[in-house]
């Protein structure tokens, strides 16, 4: 496969599961500026590990691996590895959840708000099962046992619910 | 609240963000080029600057280790006995440490994103926190560099200074070294002693990656299922 195709096939899985990276930036910065630099800084890194793909996983699986990792260290570290003037050319912009246009309805609010305010872990477990996947392939991507997620979804659902209904009440 | 209602609220974010044409297409036009350059910026990533500087520890590690076992080889004689045992010593006590910078680098070299995420963190937590062990083995020289330059002819000279100042400088870094191997540990980041070794910046990133690790460590647990 020439270089063009390879660069075609990456940017068309990428334009398949961007709602993914979006996804994982808003829940792990907190203002647009970060959000736009962990996009460039997980696209980076999955264009850098796409060689290291292997097709019997699933794409999304090996994705989400790479993106939370990413994510994780890069909220972890507070600093990107690349200085932002290196990908200047490759600009991903990425609104505010709350600007005019983005999601506005006050229960995505809160609990995009309740994500954010649970640890780095419990945060990407409960992206994966919001994301409706199952129990296989979230132990997969984050490398614990189906009953221990199975568990720990429990636990992460019961805060959320209860930080809904804490609100909700006040 | 059920399960089925914190869906319906991801899927209408999901809607939004759809709606808001967050996800431009044109913002995703990544070109080749571009991403080439950044796999030549790839060496001056965080972790490839911290594998570069890890290596040429290790190559000054084994240099200096060859130096001083060729010194202690060229010095084999009763004469200069303190010398030869502090020598060796030294020369031990680097190695040990260039094999857990080794170690450390190979971690470096392991460690890749498209791992479980689990297995990925714990990787970095492991690597930062590592720094201490090194910190922990290195400060064992220090009562051999009070004893290297003493010679046989030295002490009969002057066995007065010998008794009272080299012995006692030596049991006292003996001792503290010693000591401090013992007590460089993250559970004692908090102490006033501890924070004067290490700066406030390292220490902060210390406590902070043995924290996550911990983190790490109790997710991996199974827990009961209520």
């Amino acid at each position: 496969m020439d270089k063009t195709a390879s660069q075609d096939n990456f940017l068309q899985l990428i334009q398949a599961n961007k709602g993914i990276i979006i996804k994982i930036c808003n829940s792990y910065c907190k203002n647009t500026h970060d959000r736009e630099d962990l996009a460039q800084e997980i696209v980076y890194n999955l264009w850098k590990a796409g060689k290291d793909f292997n097709p019997d996983y699933k794409f999304s699986t090996w994705m989400y691996r790479v993106a939370l990792n990413v994510a994780i260290s890069f909220y972890r570290n507070g600093k990107r590895s690349l200085p932002l003037s290196a990908l200047c050319d490759v600009h991903i912009n990425i609104q505010e959840p709350t600007a005019p246009g983005a999601a506005t309805d006050e229960n995505v609010q809160l609990l995009l708000q309740f994500i954010s305010e649970l640890k780095e872990l419990d945060k990407a477990l409960v992206l994966l099962w919001l994301e409706s996947k199952s129990y296989k392939e979230i132990s997969e991507i984050l490398g614990i046992s189906e009953t221990n997620v199975a568990t720990r979804i429990s636990r992460s659902k019961e805060k959320l619910k209860q930080r809904f209904l804490t609100t909700k009440n006040n | 609240m059920l399960d089925i209602e914190l869906n319906a609220i991801w899927k209408q974010y999901d809607e939004k963000l759809e709606q808001a044409r967050l996800l431009n297409l044109q913002s995703w036009a990544l070109n080749l080029q571009s991403f080439e350059m950044h796999q030549k910026l790839k060496v001056n990533s965080t972790l490839g600057k911290l594998a570069n500087y890890k290596i040429v520890l290790v190559v000054l590690g084994i240099a200096w280790v060859f130096l001083l076992g060729f010194l202690v080889l060229h010095s084999l004689v009763w004469s200069k006995v303190f010398f030869v045992v502090s020598v060796s010593a030294i020369a031990v006590i680097t190695f040990v440490a260039v094999v857990v910078y080794i170690r450390q680098v190979m971690l470096l070299k392991d460690i890749s994103n498209t791992d479980s995420v689990i297995k990925a963190q714990e990787k970095l937590s492991r690597l930062q926190t590592g720094t201490i062990r090194i910190a922990r083995i290195l400060f064992l020289q220090s009562p051999f560099y009070c004893t290297w330059f003493l010679t046989v002819d030295m002490i009969r000279g002057n066995p007065l200074a010998f008794w009272l100042i080299t012995v006692p400088v030596f049991l006292l870094f003996g001792v503290l070294s010693i000591w401090l191997f013992f007590n460089i540990n993250i559970k004692n980041a908090h102490k006033k002693w501890f924070q004067l070794l290490f700066s406030s910046r390292e220490w902060t990133a210390l406590l902070e990656a043995q924290a996550f690790y911990n983190e790490i460590e109790d997710f991996k647990k199974e827990l009961d299922i209520k």
